[in-house]
Protein backbone atom coordinates (compact mmCIF):
# COMPACT_ATOMS: atom_id res chain seq x y z
CA UNK A 1 0.00 0.00 0.00
CA UNK A 2 3.06 2.39 0.98
CA UNK A 3 4.67 1.46 -2.62
CA UNK A 4 1.82 2.29 -4.38
CA UNK A 5 1.41 6.04 -2.73
CA UNK A 6 4.61 6.76 -3.04
CA UNK A 7 5.21 5.76 -6.52
CA UNK A 8 4.35 8.10 -9.25
CA UNK A 9 1.14 7.86 -11.59
CA UNK A 10 1.27 7.29 -14.88
CA UNK A 11 2.64 9.37 -17.38
CA UNK A 12 0.68 12.80 -17.96
CA UNK A 13 0.24 12.43 -21.70
CA UNK A 14 -1.38 9.07 -21.67
CA UNK A 15 -5.12 9.12 -21.81
CA UNK A 16 -5.47 7.91 -18.61
CA UNK A 17 -3.08 10.56 -16.65
CA UNK A 18 -4.04 13.43 -14.47
CA UNK A 19 -3.00 16.43 -16.88
CA UNK A 20 0.28 18.09 -15.14
CA UNK A 21 -1.62 21.39 -14.97
CA UNK A 22 -3.71 20.17 -12.62
CA UNK A 23 -1.53 19.19 -9.73
CA UNK A 24 0.35 22.38 -10.53
CA UNK A 25 -2.18 25.02 -10.66
CA UNK A 26 -3.46 23.21 -7.07
CA UNK A 27 0.58 23.74 -5.93
CA UNK A 28 0.21 27.03 -7.00
CA UNK A 29 -3.18 27.65 -4.56
CA UNK A 30 -1.55 26.15 -1.86
CA UNK A 31 1.42 29.08 -2.18
CA UNK A 32 -1.01 32.26 -2.72
CA UNK A 33 -3.52 31.55 -0.21
CA UNK A 34 -1.05 29.92 2.86
CA UNK A 35 -3.24 28.28 5.81
CA UNK A 36 -2.47 30.49 8.75
CA UNK A 37 -1.11 28.25 11.64
CA UNK A 38 2.09 28.45 11.91
CA UNK A 39 2.53 24.61 12.62
CA UNK A 40 0.59 23.19 9.65
CA UNK A 41 1.57 26.13 7.02
CA UNK A 42 5.55 25.41 6.55
CA UNK A 43 4.54 21.82 5.50
CA UNK A 44 1.61 22.40 3.43
CA UNK A 45 4.12 25.10 1.59
CA UNK A 46 7.09 22.67 1.41
CA UNK A 47 4.60 20.12 -0.23
CA UNK A 48 3.33 23.05 -2.52
CA UNK A 49 7.07 24.14 -3.39
CA UNK A 50 8.32 20.28 -4.07
CA UNK A 51 5.55 19.52 -5.91
CA UNK A 52 6.17 22.09 -8.22
CA UNK A 53 9.93 21.24 -8.31
CA UNK A 54 9.75 17.02 -8.70
CA UNK A 55 7.60 15.47 -10.77
CA UNK A 56 7.72 12.61 -8.90
CA UNK A 57 6.27 14.55 -5.37
CA UNK A 58 3.82 15.81 -7.42
CA UNK A 59 2.13 12.84 -9.06
CA UNK A 60 2.49 11.06 -5.61
CA UNK A 61 -0.72 10.23 -4.19
CA UNK A 62 0.92 10.62 -0.81
CA UNK A 63 1.40 14.15 -1.19
CA UNK A 64 -1.67 15.28 -1.82
CA UNK A 65 -3.07 12.87 0.90
CA UNK A 66 -0.75 14.02 3.44
CA UNK A 67 -1.62 17.57 2.49
CA UNK A 68 -5.16 17.00 2.95
CA UNK A 69 -4.53 16.18 6.35
CA UNK A 70 -3.47 19.17 7.26
CA UNK A 71 -5.66 21.22 5.32
CA UNK A 72 -8.13 19.30 7.51
CA UNK A 73 -6.48 19.60 10.98
CA UNK A 74 -6.76 23.62 10.17
CA UNK A 75 -10.09 23.46 10.02
CA UNK A 76 -10.40 21.45 13.28
CA UNK A 77 -8.11 23.81 14.94
CA UNK A 78 -9.45 26.77 14.12
CA UNK A 79 -12.87 25.20 13.81
CA UNK A 80 -16.02 26.85 13.21
CA UNK A 81 -13.90 29.78 11.91
CA UNK A 82 -12.50 28.41 8.29
CA UNK A 83 -14.31 29.45 5.00
CA UNK A 84 -15.97 27.45 2.68
CA UNK A 85 -13.33 26.73 0.24
CA UNK A 86 -10.82 25.63 2.77
CA UNK A 87 -13.13 22.42 3.12
CA UNK A 88 -13.27 22.37 -0.48
CA UNK A 89 -9.41 22.61 -0.99
CA UNK A 90 -9.13 19.50 1.88
CA UNK A 91 -11.76 17.14 -0.24
CA UNK A 92 -9.90 18.91 -3.44
CA UNK A 93 -6.27 17.35 -2.67
CA UNK A 94 -7.75 14.29 -1.18
CA UNK A 95 -9.74 13.52 -4.36
CA UNK A 96 -6.23 13.69 -6.58
CA UNK A 97 -4.45 11.94 -3.61
CA UNK A 98 -6.79 9.12 -3.78
CA UNK A 99 -7.31 9.51 -7.94
CA UNK A 100 -3.46 8.66 -8.11
CA UNK A 101 -3.74 5.97 -6.26
CA UNK A 102 -5.96 4.55 -8.82
CA UNK A 103 -5.92 2.83 -12.60
CA UNK A 104 -7.47 5.46 -13.91
CA UNK A 105 -6.24 8.71 -12.76
CA UNK A 106 -7.66 11.10 -14.87
CA UNK A 107 -11.16 9.95 -14.90
CA UNK A 108 -11.53 9.57 -11.32
CA UNK A 109 -10.27 13.25 -10.60
CA UNK A 110 -12.70 14.01 -13.42
CA UNK A 111 -15.61 12.40 -11.94
CA UNK A 112 -14.46 13.37 -8.10
CA UNK A 113 -14.36 17.01 -9.30
CA UNK A 114 -17.64 17.15 -10.77
CA UNK A 115 -19.04 15.56 -7.91
CA UNK A 116 -17.19 17.94 -5.75
CA UNK A 117 -18.39 20.96 -7.57
CA UNK A 118 -22.14 19.61 -7.69
CA UNK A 119 -22.38 19.00 -4.20
CA UNK A 120 -21.17 22.74 -3.18
CA UNK A 121 -22.82 24.36 -5.82
CA UNK A 122 -25.78 22.31 -4.73
CA UNK A 123 -25.39 23.54 -1.51
CA UNK A 124 -24.95 27.01 -2.02
CA UNK A 125 -27.82 26.74 -3.76
CA UNK A 126 -30.07 25.40 -1.04
CA UNK A 127 -28.69 28.11 1.06
CA UNK A 128 -29.55 31.08 -0.64
CA UNK A 129 -33.12 29.59 -2.05
CA UNK A 130 -34.28 27.97 0.96
CA UNK A 131 -32.47 27.95 4.01
CA UNK A 132 -31.76 31.88 4.02
CA UNK A 133 -34.07 34.37 5.28
CA UNK A 134 -32.81 37.33 3.54
CA UNK A 135 -31.40 36.04 -0.11
CA UNK A 136 -34.03 35.56 -2.44
CA UNK A 137 -35.99 39.05 -1.14
CA UNK A 138 -32.77 40.96 -2.15
CA UNK A 139 -31.83 41.84 1.40
CA UNK A 140 -28.35 40.24 1.31
CA UNK A 141 -27.62 42.02 -1.76
CA UNK A 142 -28.81 45.25 -1.00
CA UNK A 143 -27.07 45.24 2.46
CA UNK A 144 -23.98 44.01 1.18
CA UNK A 145 -23.04 46.46 -1.72
CA UNK A 146 -23.37 48.92 0.94
CA UNK A 147 -21.44 47.43 3.75
CA UNK A 148 -18.97 45.39 2.39
CA UNK A 149 -15.55 47.51 1.92
CA UNK A 150 -14.72 44.86 -0.63
CA UNK A 151 -18.10 45.71 -2.56
CA UNK A 152 -17.86 49.23 -2.01
CA UNK A 153 -15.94 50.52 -5.65
CA UNK A 154 -18.76 48.44 -7.63
CA UNK A 155 -21.83 49.61 -6.03
CA UNK A 156 -20.09 53.08 -6.81
CA UNK A 157 -19.66 52.20 -10.59
CA UNK A 158 -22.57 49.98 -11.13
CA UNK A 159 -24.79 51.48 -8.62
CA UNK A 160 -24.68 54.68 -9.64
CA UNK A 161 -23.71 55.96 -6.16
CA UNK A 162 -21.50 59.09 -5.48
CA UNK A 163 -19.08 58.63 -2.20
CA UNK A 164 -21.26 60.97 -0.11
CA UNK A 165 -24.44 58.78 -0.55
CA UNK A 166 -22.08 55.81 -0.12
CA UNK A 167 -20.82 57.04 3.32
CA UNK A 168 -24.63 58.38 4.66
CA UNK A 169 -26.18 55.04 3.71
CA UNK A 170 -23.36 53.11 5.68
CA UNK A 171 -24.68 55.49 8.88
CA UNK A 172 -28.04 54.61 8.01
CA UNK A 173 -27.31 51.01 8.12
CA UNK A 174 -25.75 51.22 11.54
CA UNK A 175 -27.27 49.31 13.80
CA UNK A 176 -29.52 50.87 16.77
CA UNK A 177 -30.82 48.82 19.81
CA UNK A 178 -34.05 47.26 19.13
CA UNK A 179 -36.99 49.78 20.12
CA UNK A 180 -35.16 52.98 19.96
CA UNK A 181 -35.05 55.53 17.25
CA UNK A 182 -33.07 58.80 16.08
CA UNK A 183 -34.21 62.09 16.20
CA UNK A 184 -32.59 63.04 13.25
CA UNK A 185 -32.20 59.63 11.42
CA UNK A 186 -29.57 59.75 8.27
CA UNK A 187 -30.90 59.69 4.72
CA UNK A 188 -31.16 56.48 2.84
CA UNK A 189 -30.44 56.70 -0.42
CA UNK A 190 -30.64 53.62 -3.23
CA UNK A 191 -30.83 54.48 -7.05
CA UNK A 192 -32.72 52.45 -9.15
CA UNK A 193 -29.42 51.31 -10.68
CA UNK A 194 -27.96 49.99 -7.26
CA UNK A 195 -31.93 48.08 -6.66
CA UNK A 196 -31.19 46.53 -10.25
CA UNK A 197 -27.39 45.93 -9.71
CA UNK A 198 -28.75 44.30 -6.45
CA UNK A 199 -31.23 42.18 -8.34
CA UNK A 200 -29.02 41.29 -11.18
CA UNK A 201 -26.16 39.93 -8.50
CA UNK A 202 -28.89 38.09 -6.32
CA UNK A 203 -30.61 36.40 -8.96
CA UNK A 204 -27.89 36.31 -11.45
CA UNK A 205 -26.00 33.99 -8.82
CA UNK A 206 -28.76 31.70 -8.00
CA UNK A 207 -29.78 30.83 -10.99
CA UNK A 208 -26.14 30.23 -12.43
CA UNK A 209 -25.05 28.30 -9.62
CA UNK A 210 -28.31 26.15 -9.57
CA UNK A 211 -27.54 25.22 -13.75
CA UNK A 212 -23.92 24.43 -12.03
CA UNK A 213 -24.84 22.28 -9.76
CA UNK A 214 -27.49 20.88 -11.98
CA UNK A 215 -25.00 20.10 -14.79
CA UNK A 216 -22.69 18.61 -12.41
CA UNK A 217 -24.85 15.96 -10.94
CA UNK A 218 -26.64 15.10 -13.93
CA UNK A 219 -25.16 12.28 -15.88
CA UNK A 220 -22.13 14.05 -18.34
CA UNK A 221 -22.98 13.51 -21.81
CA UNK A 222 -21.95 15.33 -25.37
CA UNK A 223 -23.61 18.94 -24.93
CA UNK A 224 -24.64 18.38 -21.18
CA UNK A 225 -20.46 18.82 -20.83
CA UNK A 226 -20.03 21.21 -23.01
CA UNK A 227 -22.84 23.67 -20.88
CA UNK A 228 -21.30 22.71 -17.90
CA UNK A 229 -17.99 24.12 -18.98
CA UNK A 230 -19.44 27.14 -20.63
CA UNK A 231 -21.70 27.44 -17.20
CA UNK A 232 -18.06 27.03 -14.89
CA UNK A 233 -16.28 29.55 -17.12
CA UNK A 234 -18.80 31.85 -17.38
CA UNK A 235 -19.48 31.66 -13.45
CA UNK A 236 -15.35 32.65 -12.69
CA UNK A 237 -15.37 35.28 -15.11
CA UNK A 238 -18.17 37.62 -14.04
CA UNK A 239 -18.34 36.16 -10.18
CA UNK A 240 -14.63 36.94 -9.77
CA UNK A 241 -14.49 39.70 -10.82
CA UNK A 242 -16.59 41.23 -7.80
CA UNK A 243 -16.08 38.76 -5.42
CA UNK A 244 -13.50 38.88 -2.93
CA UNK A 245 -12.44 35.46 -2.62
CA UNK A 246 -10.20 34.57 -5.24
CA UNK A 247 -9.27 31.06 -3.44
CA UNK A 248 -12.29 29.47 -4.26
CA UNK A 249 -12.54 30.56 -7.73
CA UNK A 250 -8.75 29.35 -8.27
CA UNK A 251 -10.18 25.87 -7.17
CA UNK A 252 -13.26 25.83 -9.40
CA UNK A 253 -10.99 26.53 -12.04
CA UNK A 254 -8.31 24.05 -11.71
CA UNK A 255 -11.59 21.36 -11.03
CA UNK A 256 -12.95 23.06 -14.37
CA UNK A 257 -9.69 21.73 -15.89
CA UNK A 258 -9.30 18.34 -14.32
CA UNK A 259 -12.69 17.90 -16.12
CA UNK A 260 -11.27 18.67 -19.57
CA UNK A 261 -10.14 15.64 -21.85
CA UNK A 262 -6.99 15.97 -23.85
CA UNK A 263 -8.27 16.38 -26.67
CA UNK A 264 -9.78 19.88 -25.38
CA UNK A 265 -6.67 22.17 -25.29
CA UNK A 266 -9.33 25.08 -25.99
CA UNK A 267 -10.76 24.19 -22.95
CA UNK A 268 -7.69 23.50 -21.04
CA UNK A 269 -6.28 26.54 -22.10
CA UNK A 270 -9.50 28.50 -21.16
CA UNK A 271 -9.79 27.65 -17.71
CA UNK A 272 -5.87 28.75 -17.68
CA UNK A 273 -6.58 31.77 -18.70
CA UNK A 274 -9.41 32.08 -16.34
CA UNK A 275 -6.86 30.86 -13.52
CA UNK A 276 -4.43 33.73 -14.40
CA UNK A 277 -7.91 36.36 -14.56
CA UNK A 278 -8.58 35.71 -11.32
CA UNK A 279 -4.94 36.30 -10.04
CA UNK A 280 -5.42 39.74 -11.82
CA UNK A 281 -8.71 40.30 -10.61
CA UNK A 282 -7.30 39.72 -6.85
CA UNK A 283 -4.43 42.09 -7.49
CA UNK A 284 -5.55 44.71 -9.96
CA UNK A 285 -8.24 47.31 -7.67
CA UNK A 286 -10.07 47.67 -11.18
CA UNK A 287 -13.30 48.73 -9.87
CA UNK A 288 -11.24 51.04 -7.41
CA UNK A 289 -9.75 52.62 -10.68
CA UNK A 290 -12.95 52.64 -12.63
CA UNK A 291 -14.43 54.29 -9.47
CA UNK A 292 -11.61 56.90 -9.26
CA UNK A 293 -11.79 57.58 -13.26
CA UNK A 294 -16.12 57.65 -13.45
CA UNK A 295 -15.77 60.27 -10.19
CA UNK A 296 -13.81 62.58 -11.90
CA UNK B 1 -6.28 4.93 -24.97
CA UNK B 2 -10.16 4.79 -23.41
CA UNK B 3 -12.77 4.54 -26.13
CA UNK B 4 -14.47 8.24 -26.76
CA UNK B 5 -17.50 6.09 -27.02
CA UNK B 6 -17.35 4.35 -23.76
CA UNK B 7 -19.61 6.39 -21.15
CA UNK B 8 -17.23 8.62 -18.91
CA UNK B 9 -16.19 6.50 -15.71
CA UNK B 10 -18.11 7.64 -12.49
CA UNK B 11 -14.42 6.57 -10.81
CA UNK B 12 -15.53 4.41 -8.33
CA UNK B 13 -15.23 4.95 -4.64
CA UNK B 14 -12.53 7.05 -4.96
CA UNK B 15 -14.12 9.82 -6.58
CA UNK B 16 -17.46 9.27 -4.22
CA UNK B 17 -15.24 9.48 -0.94
CA UNK B 18 -14.69 13.18 -0.59
CA UNK B 19 -18.08 14.45 -2.02
CA UNK B 20 -19.52 11.72 0.86
CA UNK B 21 -17.35 13.75 2.92
CA UNK B 22 -18.47 17.18 1.88
CA UNK B 23 -22.22 16.09 2.35
CA UNK B 24 -21.52 14.72 5.94
CA UNK B 25 -20.38 17.76 6.77
CA UNK B 26 -22.75 19.59 5.13
CA UNK B 27 -25.49 18.34 6.66
CA UNK B 28 -24.06 18.39 9.96
CA UNK B 29 -22.93 22.21 8.73
CA UNK B 30 -27.22 22.97 8.19
CA UNK B 31 -27.95 21.36 11.44
CA UNK B 32 -25.73 23.07 13.45
CA UNK B 33 -27.06 26.55 11.68
CA UNK B 34 -30.75 25.89 12.86
CA UNK B 35 -30.54 23.96 16.10
CA UNK B 36 -27.01 25.53 17.49
CA UNK B 37 -27.44 28.83 15.97
CA UNK B 38 -23.84 28.81 13.99
CA UNK B 39 -23.64 31.33 11.32
CA UNK B 40 -24.61 30.23 7.49
CA UNK B 41 -21.51 31.13 6.31
CA UNK B 42 -19.60 28.79 8.18
CA UNK B 43 -19.34 25.28 8.92
CA UNK B 44 -18.43 23.95 5.32
CA UNK B 45 -22.01 24.02 4.08
CA UNK B 46 -21.64 26.87 1.47
CA UNK B 47 -23.89 29.32 2.90
CA UNK B 48 -21.36 32.20 2.23
CA UNK B 49 -23.01 34.78 0.50
CA UNK B 50 -26.27 34.12 0.74
CA UNK B 51 -27.60 36.01 4.07
CA UNK B 52 -26.32 39.06 6.25
CA UNK B 53 -25.68 37.22 9.22
CA UNK B 54 -21.98 36.90 8.99
CA UNK B 55 -19.33 36.64 11.73
CA UNK B 56 -18.70 40.40 10.92
CA UNK B 57 -22.46 41.05 12.26
CA UNK B 58 -22.32 38.92 14.96
CA UNK B 59 -20.51 40.02 18.41
CA UNK B 60 -20.36 39.10 21.76
CA UNK B 61 -20.83 41.33 25.24
CA UNK B 62 -19.21 40.07 28.35
CA UNK B 63 -20.03 40.53 31.71
CA UNK B 64 -18.57 39.70 35.19
CA UNK B 65 -19.66 39.80 38.36
CA UNK B 66 -18.17 39.21 42.04
CA UNK B 67 -18.80 40.49 45.40
CA UNK B 68 -17.61 43.90 44.80
CA UNK B 69 -18.10 44.17 41.06
CA UNK B 70 -20.50 43.53 38.30
CA UNK B 71 -19.36 45.13 35.01
CA UNK B 72 -19.29 45.20 31.22
CA UNK B 73 -15.71 44.04 30.00
CA UNK B 74 -14.28 44.97 26.92
CA UNK B 75 -13.06 42.30 24.21
CA UNK B 76 -9.02 42.30 25.03
CA UNK B 77 -7.38 40.56 21.86
CA UNK B 78 -6.27 37.73 24.30
CA UNK B 79 -9.75 37.09 24.08
CA UNK B 80 -10.46 38.05 20.56
CA UNK B 81 -10.44 34.23 19.17
CA UNK B 82 -12.42 32.96 21.39
CA UNK B 83 -14.90 35.50 21.26
CA UNK B 84 -15.27 35.14 17.15
CA UNK B 85 -15.54 31.69 17.68
CA UNK B 86 -18.53 32.07 20.45
CA UNK B 87 -20.08 34.39 18.62
CA UNK B 88 -20.22 32.29 15.38
CA UNK B 89 -20.98 29.46 17.35
CA UNK B 90 -23.11 30.35 20.52
CA UNK B 91 -22.81 26.55 21.56
CA UNK B 92 -22.32 26.03 25.29
CA UNK B 93 -18.76 24.53 24.54
CA UNK B 94 -17.84 27.70 23.02
CA UNK B 95 -19.35 30.19 24.98
CA UNK B 96 -17.79 27.94 28.36
CA UNK B 97 -13.96 28.14 26.32
CA UNK B 98 -14.60 32.10 26.40
CA UNK B 99 -15.99 32.62 29.96
CA UNK B 100 -13.05 30.19 30.77
CA UNK B 101 -10.39 32.56 28.69
CA UNK B 102 -12.50 35.95 30.97
CA UNK B 103 -12.01 33.90 34.25
CA UNK B 104 -8.30 32.98 33.35
CA UNK B 105 -7.56 37.02 32.52
CA UNK B 106 -9.23 38.45 34.90
CA UNK B 107 -7.41 36.11 37.64
CA UNK B 108 -4.30 37.32 36.22
CA UNK B 109 -4.45 40.64 37.01
CA UNK B 110 -6.05 40.25 40.66
CA UNK B 111 -9.02 40.44 39.95
CA UNK B 112 -12.11 38.69 41.96
CA UNK B 113 -15.26 37.05 39.41
CA UNK B 114 -17.74 34.61 40.47
CA UNK B 115 -20.07 34.96 37.67
CA UNK B 116 -19.20 35.59 33.64
CA UNK B 117 -22.56 36.09 32.31
CA UNK B 118 -21.97 35.87 27.59
CA UNK B 119 -24.47 37.94 25.41
CA UNK B 120 -24.35 36.83 21.65
CA UNK B 121 -25.83 39.27 19.55
CA UNK B 122 -26.37 39.99 15.83
CA UNK B 123 -27.63 43.04 13.42
CA UNK B 124 -30.35 42.35 11.23
CA UNK B 125 -31.74 44.51 8.87
CA UNK B 126 -35.73 44.99 7.76
CA UNK B 127 -37.16 43.68 4.87
CA UNK B 128 -37.98 46.92 2.79
CA UNK B 129 -36.31 49.53 4.57
CA UNK B 130 -33.36 48.42 5.23
CA UNK B 131 -33.54 49.70 8.77
CA UNK B 132 -30.93 47.81 11.38
CA UNK B 133 -31.48 47.09 14.77
CA UNK B 134 -29.62 43.94 17.03
CA UNK B 135 -31.07 41.53 18.52
CA UNK B 136 -29.93 39.35 21.38
CA UNK B 137 -29.68 35.54 20.51
CA UNK B 138 -28.27 34.16 23.41
CA UNK B 139 -27.32 34.51 27.20
CA UNK B 140 -25.39 32.11 28.87
CA UNK B 141 -23.84 32.14 32.43
CA UNK B 142 -20.83 31.09 33.42
CA UNK B 143 -20.23 30.37 37.37
CA UNK B 144 -16.85 30.23 38.21
CA UNK B 145 -15.56 27.66 40.80
CA UNK B 146 -13.09 29.04 43.60
CA UNK B 147 -9.46 28.06 42.74
CA UNK B 148 -8.12 25.28 44.83
CA UNK B 149 -6.48 25.94 48.15
CA UNK B 150 -2.65 24.73 48.15
CA UNK B 151 -2.55 22.03 50.62
CA UNK B 152 -0.35 22.68 53.50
Amino acid sequence: MWIRLLSPAPETNAEDGVPDAVLTQTAIILLLRPLDIWWATPFVLAAACLALLFRPVRRAPLTWILVAVFVAIRIVAVWPLSDNHIYLLAYWCLGIGLALSGATPAATLAASSRWLLGGAFAMAVLWKAVLSPDYVDGRFFRVALLTDVRFADASLVFGGLSREQMAQNRAFLEPLPAGAELLDPPAFVEPPRLRAFAAVATWGGLILEGLIALTCLLPPKGRLDLARHGLLLAFCFTTYALAPVAGFGWLISTMGLAQCRPRQSWLRGSYVAVFILILMYSEVPWTRILADWTAR
Amino acid sequence: MSDPARPPSRGGWRALLPVLLLAVVAAAQVRLAKTAGLSPWKGGGFGMFSTTDDAGRRYVRVFVTAVDRSEEIAIAPSLEDAARRAAVLPRDAELSRLARRVVDRERRYQRQVDTVRIQTWRIEYARDTLAATTRMTREFVYRVDPPAQPRS
